[in-house]
Order: C-alpha cells, then sequence, then structure tokens
C-alpha cells in the first residue's frame, strides 16, 4: 500500500465504497480522491486501487486510460482546459489557446518547468452560453478575451 | 402560441439561494411529494406522467411514462434510477443551470419517479466536470435526508429511497444510456448491446430507469398540477415547456424557458435578441451537436420531436447554436468531426475507425490539401456509419456530417479547389 | 421447432437460436469477426450485419435470435455494402503486413476480403501507428497495428481461465490491448490466442516466420500428452523436392470446428503443454533394428525368429514363468489388446508389469494429472496394475521385453533401469534413442501415436480414433504389426491372429469379447 495515501483518505475511500452493491462501482469516486489529492494517479495508486477493488491492476488501468479527466502523468498544480469545442471556437477560443500558449510558454498537452501551469484543450464543458470557456482544476471562466486571461492568471499567482 | 408562455422549471431560478432546502420549501417545495406518497398509489403517478406526454430531455425524446412502464414489476432484484446529468452534447448547458439552482427541484423528481417505480436507489451520475455543482447535490441530498425526505421510512409513509452522487470522468459517450450503466459499475464507458433494454437488465444486471435531469425535474410539477395542464403548456402529444439553451453569435446567449413547440425563428430573434453584430445568419445547429445542420431558410420550424424530424434534423436537447455568414463551414465540419473521433468510444468498428478517417480528410481540406473525391468519399463513409454501429453515437456523427456536406457542398467545394 | 425463411428458403430451426447459427444450419455462412461461440455475443466487428423484413435497420446476426417467420435475407445490395464498409474501414488503418505477417493464408481479413472486398483503397490519409512487437508473456507477441479491437483475447482470459491478464486502453481509434507492467499472461492456456485471433496481431515465438501456412498439411490426431486425448491436428511440412526443411511438425491446433457438433462440447481449446509439447515426434528416434551382435540389417523375420527362439527355449525347459514384460500406458487400445492377447492369453505369462504412469500437476480446464493417453483403455482391457510388483518382475527372470512409448523421462522406467540390467536376455520395443536403449541386446524402433492407427481410451471413458498422420522414420513400425508377427511367430493360436490384417480389424475384435468396446463412446 502506498505510505502516501493517508489515513483519513482510507477511510473517505471505505466509506464511498460502502455505497454500491458492487466493489468495482466505486472505482470512479475513489480515483478522483486519489487524483485531487496527488494530482495524477500513478502505478502505486493503480495497485492500491486495484487491491482496495478486489479486481486486476489492468482493469484500473482500463479506466483511467478511457477517461479524459484522469491523468497517468503529474499535472500542473493549475489545469488549465480550455474548450476547443464548436461554440466556443466561434467565439474565438483557438486565438485563446495560441494566446495562453504563447503566455505560459507551453504546448497543449505540456506542462510548465515550474510545474504549476498544465494547458490542455478539451471539448464542450457544458458553459456554451458564455463562450469562450476555460476550467481552472475545476473552476469556470467564460467570457473569455485575454485581459480577462491575464485577470485570471494573476489571481491564481496570488 | 397565442398564450402567454408560463415558466414552470425556471420560475424561481431567480430567488436567493434557492438550493437551500428551507427557501426550496419556503416556495413550496416538496409539497407535492407530501401528497404523492400520502394520497396516491405508485399507478396513479404513472398515469398521470403517461397522460403528460412528457418526452425525455436527454436527446432521444422518448415518452417517460412508456419507458417507467416496461419496469417489470414482481422481479425478485432491487430496482434502479440513473438521473442522466452527464450533459456532454455540445451546445448543451440547461442541465447545469437546473442543479445549481434549483437541486430539490430535481431531488422532489427523483423521489416521485422512485415511488413510482418501486426505486430505493438512485444513482446521480453527473460529469465529473461540473464538480462544484456534484458538491451542490451532495449539500442538498444531506439536507433532504436531514428533513426526512431521503433514506429510510420518508415523511413516516414507510417508503425508503437513498440518492448517491456519482461524478463520471470526462467522456461524452457515458452520456449514452448503456454506456452510463457500465461507467457506474466501475468499467469502461462501452456502450452495451440491445436487446435486453434496462428497464429488464440495467445496473448490476437489475431493472432500471435512466431518465435525463430536466425529464424528472418536470416531475413534480406535473404531480401538482395534473397530465391536463402540462399538456397545454405544449403539445398534444410532447407536452410541457423546454429549456433551450441558445449560444453562438446571438446578443442574448442562455437558457429560455419557453412551449414545446416554440418557432425556431423565434427563440433566436425575439428571445435570444438576433444575431450579434448585426452579422447575417449562415446556419443553426437547432438540438445539440448531433442534430443535422438547418440553413436560415429553414428556421421558420416549431421546436418539437416530430417537426424537427421531418425536417430530417432532432430536437435533441433543444440546444441551439448560432452561426454567422463570417464562420468558414470547414471550420464548423472540423469541429464536429473532432469531436465525435475524441469521443468515440473505440468499440465498433465503423464508428471508432470512421469518425477517425473522416476527420483526417476534413482535416486535410482545413489545411488546404484537399482533393477531389474527398468529398464524395466523406458522404460513403459517413453512410457507412449511419445505422451500422453499436449505439447511436454513429449517427449522431454521421447524421450531422452529412447534413453539412449535402447543405454547403458548394462552399466545401471551394475550399478544395482554391 | 419454428419455421423462418433465409433468403426466401424455408428452414426449421429451435426456437432461441440466433440468425447466425440458423444460417449455417442452412449452409448459409454469415461472415462474423469479434463473435465466437464459447463467448456470448460481442457485437463490435458489425461484419455480421444481416437484413431483416421489418426492421428499419441491418441487424447483427451474431445476437439477434430468430422468431417464427422471421424472413431474413443475406446477400442483398445493402447487406454487401454494409460488409464492404466494415472491411474498408477494417483495412484503412490496418497494416500492409501480409508478406510478413505469420497469419497469411488464414487470416479473416485476408479470406473476407477476398470474398466479399475486392474494392479499390481509397484511404489516403496517414495511419496510425502503434507497438509492433509487444511481449505479453509465454512467447506471445502483439502487434497492436494488426489489431482489429475484436477483443477475443480479452475475453478468452476473462471468461474461460478467468485470470483477466489483458485490457482495453486508451479510447476510440487510439483503443490498443495490453497487459499491465510486469503481469505478463501465465497460463496453460496462452496458446489457444494465436488461434482465436482472427488476424496476426497475436503471434507466438514458436511458429513466428518459420513457415507459411499454405506448406503446411494438416492431420488429425489424438494428443497423447495427458488422459484427456484432445483432438488436434498436426500441422506438418511435407518437405520441398529440392531441399531439406528443417523439420516436420510445425505445429499442433486445437481440431475443433463450428461444424463438428460433437466435438464442441468438450471445448475448443488445447492446452499449452500439448501445443508446443511436440519436438519428442522429430527428435532423437530409433530408425533402424539394432542388435548386439548379429546386423539384422532391416530384416524383421530375422529379428522375430529371435524373439521366438527366446521365448521357445523357455517354454521347452517350462520355464516360461521366468519370462517378463513391461507395458505402458502410451500403448494404444489395440496394441494393449493384442499384447494381453500374446503374453497374458497364449503365453500365459504372470509377469505383465506396468510402470507407475507418469504423473503431473492438473489444472481445472483440460490437463490432468495423469500424463499418459491410455490408461483408462489399459483398464478396460482388463489389465490391473497391481497385479504384479517390482520385486516379482524381476525374481527368475531371464528374458525380458519392455514396450517403452513415453518421450518423457518420467514415471519410473528410470528406477528399473538397473534391475533391468541384470537380466539374461531383454527386448526393447521403443520409438526413441535414450542412454539405456544400449542395455538391451535387440532395440527395435516403433511408431508413434502419430504415425499410427489406432485409438486411445481417455480419462472420460471416450474412445477416440485416429489414423497415421506422419510417417514412420526409418524401419520403425507401428506396435500392433509387431504384436500381431508376434502372435503368429508363437503360434499358440495362429488362426486368431491370421484374420487381424490392420488396426482396425483389432478393434473389431476387441468389440466382439470386450462389452466397453460396443458401446459408442466418441
Amino acid at each position: 500500500m502506498s505510505p502516501e495515501v493517508t489515513k483519513s483518505t482510507l477511510k473517505r475511500i471505505k466509506e464511498l465504497i460502502s455505497r454500491y452493491p458492487k466493489k468495482q462501482a466505486a472505482i470512479l469516486p475513489v480515483i478522483h480522491l486519489i487524483q485531487s489529492e496527488k494530482g495524477f494517479i500513478s502505478d502505486e495508486e493503480e495497485k492500491l486501487v486495484a487491491e482496495l477493488l478486489g479486481i486486476r491492476p489492468v482493469k484500473v488501468r482500463e479506466v483511467v486510460t478511457f477517461y479524459s479527466m484522469l491523468s497517468q502523468k503529474p499535472l500542473g498544480k493549475y489545469h488549465i482546459q480550455v474548450c476547443s469545442n464548436l461554440t466556443c471556437s466561434i467565439m474565438g477560443a483557438e486565438k485563446l489557446i495560441d494566446y495562453l500558449s504563447e503566455k505560459l510558454g507551453i504546448k497543449p498537452g505540456e506542462t510548465t518547468d515550474d510545474g504549476r501551469f498544465t494547458l490542455t484543450t478539451v471539448e464542450c464543458l457544458g458553459a456554451c452560453e458564455q463562450a469562450p470557456n476555460m476550467m481552472v482544476n475545476t473552476d469556470y471562466y467564460g467570457h473569455l478575451d485575454k485581459e480577462k486571461i491575464d485577470k485570471i492568471l494573476k489571481e491564481l499567482d496570488e | 402560441m397565442n398564450k402567454v408562455p408560463e415558466k414552470v422549471l425556471t420560475k424561481n431560478f431567480d430567488v436567493d439561494h434557492l438550493f437551500k432546502i428551507d427557501v426550496y420549501m419556503k416556495k413550496g417545495g416538496y409539497k407535492t411529494l407530501n401528497k404523492v406518497l400520502k394520497k396516491l398509489k405508485p399507478d396513479d403517478v404513472l398515469k398521470e406522467v403517461k397522460a403528460a406526454h412528457l418526452r425525455g430531455r436527454g436527446g432521444a425524446g422518448f415518452p417517460a411514462g412508456v419507458k417507467w412502464g416496461f419496469v417489470p414489476k414482481d422481479v425478485d432484484k432491487p430496482k434502479y434510477l440513473c438521473v442522466n446529468a452527464d450533459e456532454g452534447e455540445p451546445g448543451t448547458f440547461k442541465d447545469r443551470y437546473i442543479m445549481s439552482h434549483n437541486p430539490h427541484m430535481l431531488l422532489e423528481g427523483i423521489i416521485i419517479t422512485g415511488y413510482c417505480v418501486g426505486i430505493h436507489t438512485a444513482f446521480i451520475y453527473i460529469r465529473g466536470e461540473y464538480e462544484n455543482i456534484a458538491q451542490r447535490l451532495e449539500k442538498a441530498v444531506s439536507e433532504a435526508e436531514d428533513k426526512g425526505f431521503l433514506g429510510k421510512n420518508i415523511l413516516k409513509t414507510g417508503f425508503d429511497l437513498n440518492v448517491f452522487v456519482h461524478r463520471g470522468a470526462g467522456a461524452y459517450i457515458c452520456g449514452e444510456e448503456t454506456a452510463l450503466l457500465e461507467s457506474l459499475e466501475g468499467k469502461r464507458g462501452n456502450p452495451r448491446l440491445k436487446p435486453p433494454f434496462p428497464a429488464a437488465i440495467g445496473l448490476f444486471q437489475s431493472p432500471t430507469v435512466i431518465n435525463n435531469v430536466e425529464t424528472l425535474s418536470n416531475i413534480p410539477h406535473i404531480m401538482e398540477k395534473g397530465a391536463d395542464w402540462f399538456v397545454k403548456q405544449g403539445l398534444p402529444e410532447d407536452g410541457g415547456t423546454r429549456i433551450f439553451g441558445v449560444s453562438g453569435q446571438v446578443k442574448k446567449p442562455g437558457i429560455y424557458e419557453l412551449p414545446v413547440g416554440t418557432s425556431l425563428k423565434e427563440l433566436i430573434y425575439t428571445h435570444a435578441g438576433g444575431m450579434e453584430s448585426g452579422k447575417k445568419l449562415k446556419a443553426v445547429i437547432p438540438g445539440g451537436m448531433s442534430s443535422p445542420i438547418l440553413k436560415p431558410d429553414e428556421i421558420d420550424i416549431p421546436m418539437d420531436c416530430e417537426s424537427l424530424m421531418k425536417a430530417d434534423s432532432m430536437l435533441g436537447s433543444g440546444a441551439v447554436i448560432v452561426i454567422d455568414e463570417d464562420v468558414p463551414i470547414i471550420d464548423v465540419l472540423r469541429k464536429i468531426t473532432q469531436f465525435y473521433s475524441h469521443e468515440s468510444c473505440g468499440q465498433c468498428t465503423p464508428c471508432r475507425i470512421g469518425n477517425s478517417w473522416i476527420h483526417k480528410i476534413v482535416n486535410r481540406i482545413y489545411k488546404g490539401k484537399g482533393k477531389k473525391g474527398d468529398l464524395d468519399n466523406i458522404e460513403k463513409l459517413a453512410n457507412n456509419m449511419l445505422g451500422r454501429t453499436l449505439c447511436p453515437l454513429g449517427d449522431a456523427a454521421a447524421m450531422p456530417i452529412l447534413g453539412i456536406v449535402k447543405k454547403f457542398r458548394k462552399e466545401l467545394e471551394s475550399e478544395i479547389k482554391g | 421447432m419454428i419455421e423462418i425463411f433465409i433468403n426466401d428458403r424455408p428452414i426449421q430451426v429451435e426456437e432461441g437460436t440466433t440468425v447466425l447459427k440458423a444460417a449455417e444450419k442452412a449452409g448459409i455462412h454469415i461472415p462474423h469477426i469479434c463473435y465466437h461461440e464459447a463467448f456470448p455475443p460481442e457485437g463490435s466487428c458489425r461484419m455480421c450485419l444481416v437484413e431483416i423484413e421489418g426492421h428499419l435497420c441491418l441487424e447483427l446476426a451474431c445476437a439477434t435470435q430468430v422468431k417464427e417467420g422471421m424472413k431474413i435475407y443475406t446477400d442483398t445490395k445493402d447487406v454487401i455494402e454494409a460488409r464492404k464498409g466494415v472491411l474498408e474501414f477494417l483495412l484503412a488503418e490496418h497494416p500492409m503486413d501480409c508478406p510478413i505477417c505469420d497469419k497469411a493464408g488464414q487470416c479473416k481479413l485476408q479470406d473476407y476480403y477476398e470474398e466479399y472486398g475486392l474494392f479499390e483503397s481509397s484511404f489516403q490519409e496517414e495511419k496510425e501507428r502503434k507497438d509492433k512487437k509487444v511481449d505479453i508473456g509465454k512467447g506471445l507477441i502483439l502487434d497492436r497495428e494488426r489489431c482489429i479491437l475484436c477483443t477475443r483475447c480479452v475475453r478468452f482470459l476473462r471468461d474461460i481461465t478467468k485470470t483477466n491478464d489483458l485490457g482495453v486502453f486508451q479510447r476510440g481509434v487510439h483503443s490498443e490491448i495490453g497487459v499491465y507492467d510486469g503481469q505478463v499472461i501465465d497460463n496453460n492456456y496462452a496458446g489457444n490466442l494465436v488461434e482465436l485471433c482472427p488476424v496476426g496481431a497475436i503471434t507466438d515465438k514458436d511458429f513466428r516466420f518459420k513457415t507459411r501456412n499454405w506448406f503446411l498439411e494438416k492431420g488429425a490426431s489424438v494428443c497423447p500428452l495427458c488422459s484427456r486425448g484432445c483432438q488436434i491436428f498436426i500441422e506438418y511440412h511435407p518437405g520441398f523436392a529440392r531441399f531439406e526443411v528443417p523439420k516436420r511438425v510445425y505445429r499442433i491446433t486445437s481440431r475443433v470446428t463450428s461444424r463438428d457438433e460433437k466435438a464442441k462440447e468438450r471445448g475448443y481449446w488445447i492446452c499449452d503443454i500439448g501445443r508446443y509439447g511436440y519436438s519428442y515426434m522429430d527428435k532423437d528416434r530409433t530408425e533402424i533394428m539394432t542388435h548386439r551382435t548379429e546386423d539384422l540389417s532391416g530384416d524383421k523375420e530375422k529379428a522375430l525368429k529371435h524373439i521366438d527362439e527366446q521365448i521357445k527355449q523357455l517354454i521347452y525347459r517350462k520355464k516360461i514363468q521366468r519370462m517378463g514384460v513391461i507395458l505402458n500406458t502410451w500403448l494404444t487400445n489395440e496394441e494393449l489388446f493384442l499384447a494381453k492377447k500374446v503374453f497374458t492369453q497364449d503365453l500365459k505369462l504372470k509377469k505383465v508389469f506396468f510402470p507407475e504412469p507418469a504423473q503431473g500437476e492438473e489444472d481445472d480446464l483440460l490437463l490432468t494429472a495423469d500424463r499418459t493417453p491410455n490408461k483408462k483403455g489399459a483398464e478396460e482391457i482388463g489389465f490391473q496394475f497391481d497385479q504384479v510388483s517390482e520385486e516379482e518382475l524381476f525374481e527368475d527372470t531371464e528374458l525380458l521385453i519392455v514396450f517403452w512409448s513415453s518421450p518423457f523421462d518420467l514415471g519410473t522406467i528410470t528406477e528399473l533401469i538397473p534391475e533391468i540390467k541384470k537380466v539374461k536376455t531383454k527386448i526393447l520395443f521403443t520409438p526413441f534413442k535414450r542412454k539405456w536403449n544400449d542395455d538391451f541386446e535387440l532395440v527395435i524402433p516403433t511408431a508413434i501415436s502419430a504415425e499410427k492407427a489406432g485409438s486411445f481410451t481417455n480419462c472420460d471413458g471416450r474412445v477416440q480414433h485416429f489414423g497415421p498422420v506422419l510417417s514412420p522414420p526409418g524401419e520403425a513400425l507401428a506396435l500392433w504389426e509387431w504384436l500381431i508377427s508376434m502372435g503368429k511367430e508363437i503360434d499358440v493360436d495362429f488362426k486368431s491372429y491370421v484374420k487381424m490384417r490392420s488396426s482396425f480389424d483389432v478393434f473389431k475384435t476387441m468389440k466382439d469379447e470386450i462389452k466397453f468396446f460396443r458401446t459408442k463412446r466418441d
């Protein structure tokens, strides 16, 4: 068992597992919990989840690699996910992605060297009335333009 | 529509802290639940919902009452309700509003539904990105439990129901009902073969009802004011109001609750303020990305399931995307193929390879390397996906692609030549 | 039984049959890739779509059950287009590996393209690039570019071995099959994945690049490496006219096909021990009769006379009980029956001995602990394994005939060698060159089960017949031929041997004399 998973996390995990008639059904809530604390799902966590749910690690990896929000690689402190779907694109998302790319010095899919920002493009976030949108971790920011992005990044820095 | 549209679902959205149970109850919340549990039998609820002609609000438009009727009565297995809060259809954001502004309305609908079908465990499968809203829902569940509206022996009537909030993790396909079940069971979101249908064999091999957030949110209103009233809000075979979402290049993007059958033109120009910056309209997507595109001369159309189907499109999730004359249609096509190739689960051959292949061709055209025969090839490939896939995602991709290639052929051809 | 119509032909089928099986019954093959009878329908390849009257869309033949009066069409324009469509999709992202792919000649994509495709490729994009040589365990190599994600391999390990070693990672067109790091496949049935895979995505190192499918002949036989007696094909190279091939047998495969209803009841698989354990067929074989002093020059008559002389001497001295025989449970039913006739009945020998049959670990699928193919046969023919002890066997024994047919040095034969050495005259009938062969005066080469006709009785009491697939090397003959000749030479009951001219004649006689073999047990 990974020593990095605290006792209280383990307690929460056991509580989550108890909600479902079959242990395996708890896999997404458990992985979300672990990723929110550790930032990503490494081999160690895959094996831990497998052990807790009574399944083979290969079944955990099947899930981790299927869902877009789950990451096997460390993410930056701030995961900036810009919507690149239809409405946001019509409303100028592509230019904003380029702007962020330039400002942070990384391409979509990469993390800054200091580990603070990861930039990715995602599909529809379900906030099209505020297009263009981005999600920082799980906070939504809409009606974006260059100025707003500057402001948000500044606020994150503080 | 010669009546003043009545706001049903969004009626109290402007009330501060409506998401708190005390505020909700002050506005009359949970009174209907009380009446239903204490004075009505489950079959009475089913009859009413059937008579209301409430069609599913998630995209497929299947009548809710009929779906509930498919659940076998005497089965030695627990029954489940899955609330589809995955809201992944591009252009759609209405359920986000319902769950963040009025989560208790949804819960009340869930509990009444559970009572009707004999369900004692419900899962709200909410898309992973809506984490803050999931927390709000969890809080609402907790409040409802404290007040005795959830848990054991609800309102001392002997009816038990537990609601659990379950977050997804970023997969559009999990909005498809059987993929949702697979995901809830802890596996990859691969849709299942139908038959068997979830009403008979669903979650954990047990009878399961799956309904959209907006669909269930209508239930308390139907039980409060009756099926006849509900039908009168909309059309005879398609009752009630719908929360339309308008986005894109309009002056006032947002949600608009209007009767089923409201004209698309009225929705865009009267309610959403018309075109932004005075540009001309080029195209409208009427019901989320999966619905085939409409040209400006086709928007004089009532927004109901039947009318849009007759126009070779779809009401879907009622998510309207407005596109103006400055948007190259190749951009629209590229975003569509990008989305479906990214979201395909990969299980069945036509969708897995067809979507990716079409996207590769469209990308090539976008980058200026289009060739003669590309458009014919795209049509052939999309037709090889249509009706041939394991789940509706194949159709959801093929239909809009075919729609655009047919209706905007000239513009696409010029993209290839020039 | 209900009546349905396939291509307007009325067909009677059981209720609940799928369209695919019903069509098969009517002799119509509906192409399919992901479907395998051992697993519930998967429905992901979409190759088996057919038209059903009254249905809006094409339906899956593998998953749709027939109903009374259903009208099914398997060759309409829509169905043909649908098949071409699926093929085109699969081939679009499939690498052009045929020239170097082991599966060529047996590949479903090739076969179906030839039958239902024959179109020009319209794919002009970049194909997806993936790993082409992934080690997934037990000598299996996975080529992810060739994989068409039918998931037969994943489902086999989920439903049959229940080890869940393989998973599907990523999503969409990037989906790929794989194991978890360091947790490769490690069970006794991994070899079946090579047969299961419809294309060359899973191949094994044993066969990789060794030969081409179309050079191999297939002979039906029964696996002799345990008492389950799985039905196998021995795939061998008949040789080229102008140069030698390095070996005869290249592969063992399972013989259960979808057309063999009875065989299907026993399962579709063979274990890795049977699949990969064929090297004994071509290694260290005895080929010529060798006598310690005389030169027999392949003269069977001479050898027979020599054996007969030794036996007749003991008979003349009224000391026939100083002769012993060691048999084994690798012999066929017919050979054991003849051995009983010659030694127990004609010569009335008491010292007829069976060493402990080779044992190994059993598993809960096919492999038995008894690693000999015919113990049950020996029992039914009337041999009792404990009738003679080791001490009794060697007490005052002057003449010993040993029949040793197992390629493995398992069982107690190696422990008996010191005692065997002490016997004055010893004769050995064996297919294999071993170091103890030199201890015997006369060594006679015999054929292995792949090289002769005969039958084994498996652990469940099934009598399975097989014919010769390969030719015995050099002067080797099937043992039943020797025993019949011996019976005639010893001349106690010459007449009854005369009518036995083939292994099957022997079996006919067995049926007359032993009730067990009269009942149809295959």
